[in-house]
């Protein structure tokens, strides 16, 4: 923002952003657009966009600006009207924010959220050629605002999009809490029969690199063409624009903060490999389009908390969590699901604050930081004594799966039903074998 | 001679982009290296990638964006290991701007006499032809309305801006263009000039001119390809074409008058096709006329799957073939426009078709096709069903372009000595300017601007220590804006014979380069070794000449090159006893001389025997 001075004088002068104005600044004069101001430049100098598309930042006090027309008004994006091919298989697209839900304005650099779907058709044509696709924009919100609110909302959406006869849908969303609402609506999603499919962008799809567009394609011919009927996400499998995978809702993780490849499959392989042409490998197991109808379970108890176990961890914590009203627990323990016990400061022992957790009537899941692998509790004492104080052992469950699966489990059973659920496989979270090629995938 | 005002009055325009990477340890957004040496291979990955154009602020796709989307290219980044991370490859935002390539950047703009601005604003320009993952290239205005004076005349200089340069293009095979990657992000200073310069040879000097205030500073790079000058031209009637990649700037002015004569011929053209009414027709499919067609091109692209395609140039008979510049037509400009497009090239009327293998038959069978009448010419193309669509499209293009005047385009210098260029792409619009949101923008310090007025390059101090060091001036001003400069002030900076040094790098070099030996390619490292040796009285003037013959053939020590080609100066004692053997009587000193030299010309300074002999 401006300053208060800068934007009292424009007032005065009757200049308002966008306007073209002269600008005189120490014996030149020049052309240019008043630009709004970033957040994160000085609030005395003022941007212009010269004729030759560059912007400028100058001191306001040195300047004098005079306005010569008015604003074009807001950008306006080009759009393309969508052919609607009737041989073609009907799929929803739901937007609901993140970066592949946004464009760019091209003068100012901010950011406002894809609303109209003719934009979407400008941008990416591939999708007419796929399937009839109709958009929906539910809601808009950054990935790290999301909670069990939107996820339960998304589920909603997608069920009555099935039941209104679409073929599949493709939920685009943004990607830092992307594994966590996969997981979410791969438990309130019950008896899934089409195939539901997730994706975003790493890069923003003002540039031409940007992996929105080919990660869109891959999920649209997903769920127009293939016999999968479960919740997965789609990403791209490489730094290469050349294909993507769809990985089981359950089983996926971001493992990294900025590349396109960010989701790799945790303790599984992908179900499948999709190019943009529509080129697809069945690799995993997966559940196939049958017969039944989705029905939603939607509820979700938030008064859940995910707490890492380390070297000195004060298990405090879990007290903290437990007196804040927290009703499950999952550990992110080390190594097999351990936490220390016996430490050489007594103090720092987790056994005592998980015991009276469980006492409590908090349910307590275990699972691993190394991410891959499961745990067991029969290896070492330290886990046995865990396990004997109550705490569910979660198999080769991902932290976040295993938490959202609580806080869904909790907010769908009672208590009892919870705790013996949370260690058996619902949707996919847990594999009882985990093969040689299921690791850094 | 074309003076001033024959280009004023042919409306002349011309204005010059120089781009200088600067030499910094690092990238300018990123900890990766600059100092790439392209002929070391390291270990590669490779990466690839697809682009595709995107609307600008104006809502709509510029000519040239959709031009290279429709190739629908894919392009092939190699990375190498060392050289370049994720920040490159799109996979990672941008770390904070390297201060030290920004310091020097704004000590240029004072050089220039140009406004520095209060906040530099991050932005990003669109790239289209894959040069850069990301398509985009990081680009700020550090500066405005400055200017320099060349012979007593002022030339403004509107804008200098800090950028990322961009990828280096390795090769293109079918759709895929690859790149390596490792030159991405290296600092560049871009400096533009008005685009009043008043005559060719005026361009030539600007932009010697602004190189040497470049190269003074010391903080550039030095190499082929470090520094590139692009011009900008249109004569009236005309349009805008701008042409990069040129490699000698001693032939600038040249290469400037050939377009000029280039769009000068072309205007011929349109009026010739004006008058004569012509048009050019649409598209056809001609594959089935070419079934089992003798023409060896056709046949075998057939063959293969490929497809021919035509169509028909009203009133364009004779004029496809008219050469507009030595071995430059109308039609090699039109081909160049489906070349782009992945295909060989096109055939066109004014050619010998017969040379191509066609039957009459099959030449007649085109012409009814196509309805081609007397005064008329048509083109064929021929080539994979993926592009052949595409390629016809960009010539009908071409062609129709033919008739209403010079394309806008974005041309390439051929540095074959012709001082020719070929068609690269359409002339970018303005409209592919957007702000770099990842980078913040930078505030400018009073301390920065003391730093930059202390440490701008002064190009008459400059003058004036060469003439100093050299005690001649016509050496002094050509050493000035000579791309030598930096390496000779490294050199001479210990040296005794500054001057030798001088004629060496200015005189010498050259007479070797004509000679075939490739003298550009002895590092700094060795010609040091070289001049020290020079300097410690190991060498003679001529061994010197003789070391680089042999630097130039094969990297390796100067001491190496001594001890094996028997360089080694005789000289003191020694050369007094070698005298000695030689002296009888009944010689002259002539004589002796011209004996002792012939069997140890190399190893004997000429002084010193002189002295000796006295």
């Amino acid at each position: 923002m401006y300053s208060k001075e800068i934007t009292k004088s424009l007032k005065e002068k009757g200049i308002s952003i966008g306007d073209l104005v002269k600008i005189e600044y120490d014996n030149v004069s020049m052309e240019g657009e008043l630009m709004p101001k970033t957040e994160t430049g000085s609030p005395e100098t003022v941007i212009i966009k010269l004729k030759s598309g560059y912007n400028i930042g100058i001191s306001f006090d040195k300047v004098r600006l005079t306005k010569i027309a008015d604003s074009h008004g807001p950008v306006k994006f080009p759009s393309a009207k969508l052919a609607q091919d009737k041989e073609l298989p009907k799929i929803t697209l739901l937007f609901t924010g993140g970066t592949i839900g946004s464009k760019v304005d091209y003068k100012t650099g901010g950011v406002h959220p894809l609303i109209k779907p003719e934009e979407l058709f400008y941008d990416v044509p591939e999708l007419s050629k796929i399937a009839r696709v109709d958009v929906k924009n539910p809601f808009s919100i950054f990935s790290e605002d999301m909670s069990h609110k939107e996820w339960a909302r998304i589920a909603e959406e997608v069920a009555k999009e099935l039941d209104n006869g679409a073929r599949g849908v493709v939920v685009a969303m943004g990607t830092d809490t992307m594994h966590y609402a996969a997981a979410a609506l791969s438990f309130m999603l019950e008896n899934l029969n089409a195939p539901v499919v997730i994706t975003g962008a790493q890069r923003s799809s003002d540039r031409g690199s940007s992996d929105a567009f080919m990660n869109l394609i891959c999920a649209v011919q997903i769920a127009a063409k293939s016999d999968i009927a479960e919740v997965g996400i789609c990403m791209h499998s490489s730094s290469s624009d050349d294909s993507c995978h769809f990985l089981r809702g359950t089983k996926a993780r971001k493992m990294h903060s900025t590349r396109r490849d960010a989701f790799r499959p945790i303790n599984s392989i992908p179900i499948a490999k999709i190019t943009h042409d529509g080129k697809l490998d069945y690799i995993g197991q997966y559940k196939k389009i049958g017969n039944g109808k989705v029905k939603t379970k939607n509820g979700y108890d938030s008064s859940v908390a995910l707490i890492k176990a380390y070297p000195g961890s004060d298990p405090g914590l879990i007290d903290f969590h437990v007196s804040a009203g927290c009703k499950g627990i999952i550990i992110e323990g080390t190594g097999l699901g351990h936490a220390p016990i016996s430490p050489s400061d007594e103090n720092k022992s987790w056994a005592g604050h998980i015991e009276k957790a469980v006492k409590k009537g908090v349910v307590v899941g275990m699972t691993s930081q190394t991410l891959y692998g499961r745990v067991n509790p029969n290896v070492y004492s330290t886990a046995r004594k865990i396990a004997s104080l109550g705490v569910v052992y979660c198999e080769d469950m991902t932290p976040e799966t295993a938490l959202v699966k609580l806080g869904w489990l909790l907010g769908n059973y009672d208590k009892k039903t919870a705790e013996e659920l949370l260690g058996k496989n619902i949707a996919g979270e847990i594999s009882q074998r985990n093969e040689l090629n299921e690791f850094l995938v | 001679m074309r003076d001033e005002d024959y280009y004023k009055s042919i409306g002349f325009m011309c204005g010059l982009e120089l781009h200088q990477r600067l030499a910094v340890a690092k990238k300018l957004f990123c900890d990766c290296p600059t100092n790439i040496i392209p002929a070391i291979k390291e270990n590669e990955w490779s990466i690839e990638r697809q682009q595709r154009a995107i609307a600008g602020e104006l809502g709509t796709i510029d000519m040239s964006s959709g031009f290279e989307a429709q190739k629908g290219r894919s392009f092939v980044y190699k990375v190498a290991e060392g050289r370049s991370c994720l920040v490159e490859i799109d996979e990672e935002p941008p770390h904070s701007i390297n201060e030290e390539a920004l310091h020097i950047s704004l000590s240029f703009a004072k050089a220039l006499n140009m406004k520095i601005v209060d906040e530099i604003q991050p932005m990003r320009k669109g790239v289209v032809d894959g040069s850069d993952p990301s398509a985009f290239q990081r680009t700020f205005m550090i500066a405005f309305d400055g200017y320099t004076e060349i012979n007593g005349k002022r030339v403004e200089i509107p804008s200098i801006f800090l950028e990322e340069e961009s990828c280096r293009s390795d090769s293109a095979s079918g759709r895929k263009v690859i790149y390596s990657v490792d030159m991405l992000g290296v600092p560049l200073v871009e400096i533009d000039t008005w685009p009043y310069l008043r005559s060719p040879k005026e361009a030539k000097e600007v932009a010697m001119q602004i190189g040497t205030m470049m190269r003074i500073s010391g903080k550039v790079q030095r190499g082929i390809g470090s520094i590139r000058q692009d011009v900008n031209v249109s004569i009236k009637g005309g349009s805008r074409v701008e042409i990069k990649g040129m490699q000698e700037l001693e032939s600038m002015d040249l290469l400037i008058d050939n377009e000029i004569i280039r769009q000068q011929e072309l205007l011929k053209i349109r009026d010739e096709l004006v008058k004569r009414k012509a048009a050019v027709g649409e598209k056809a499919k001609l594959t089935q006329i070419f079934n089992g067609t003798k023409a060896k091109l056709v046949s075998n692209s057939i063959s293969k799957g490929g497809e021919v395609y035509g169509f028909k140039l009203s009133g364009f008979n004779g004029l496809l073939g008219r050469e507009i510049l030595p071995n430059r037509r109308l039609g090699t400009e039109i081909s160049e426009y489906a070349k782009s497009a992945g295909v060989g090239g096109i055939i066109h009327s004014d050619e010998s078709l017969a040379g191509y293998g066609f039957s009459q038959s099959e030449i007649d069978k085109v012409k009814k096709g196509l309805g081609v009448d007397d005064g008329d010419s048509f083109i064929i193309i021929v080539g994979e069903k993926e592009v052949i669509g595409t390629a016809i499209e960009f010539a009908i293009l071409r062609a129709k372009y033919a008739i209403s005047g010079v394309p806008p385009e974005t041309r390439g210098a051929i540095n074959d000595g012709t001082c020719s260029t070929r068609f690269l792409r359409p002339l970018p619009g303005g409209s592919r300017m957007y702000p770099e949101t990842d980078v913040k923008p930078i505030q400018i310090t009073e301390k920065m601007l003391a730093y930059a007025s202390n440490s701008a390059p002064n190009l008459a101090n400059e003058e004036k220590s060469l003439m100093l060091m050299l005690k001649d001036k016509v050496l002094a001003k050509r050493m000035l804006l000579s791309q030598k400069l930096g390496v000779f002030k490294e050199l001479s900076e210990r040296s005794q014979d500054p001057e030798f040094i001088a004629n060496i790098l200015l005189q010498k070099f050259t007479e070797l380069r004509r000679a075939g030996f490739e003298v550009e390619l002895i590092s700094t490292q060795r010609l040091s070794e070289l001049f020290s040796a020079y300097d410690k009285g190991e060498l003679t003037k001529q061994a010197v000449e003789e070391v680089l013959k042999k630097l130039s053939e094969k990297d390796q020590s100067v001491g190496s090159i001594i001890t094996k080609e028997g360089l080694s100066r005789i000289k003191g004692t020694e050369l007094k006893r070698l005298v000695e053997k030689h002296v009888s009587e009944g010689k002259s000193k002539a004589e002796l001389i011209k004996e002792i030299m012939s069997k140890h010309r190399l190893k004997i300074d000429g002084a010193e025997l002189n002295n000796i002999l006295k």
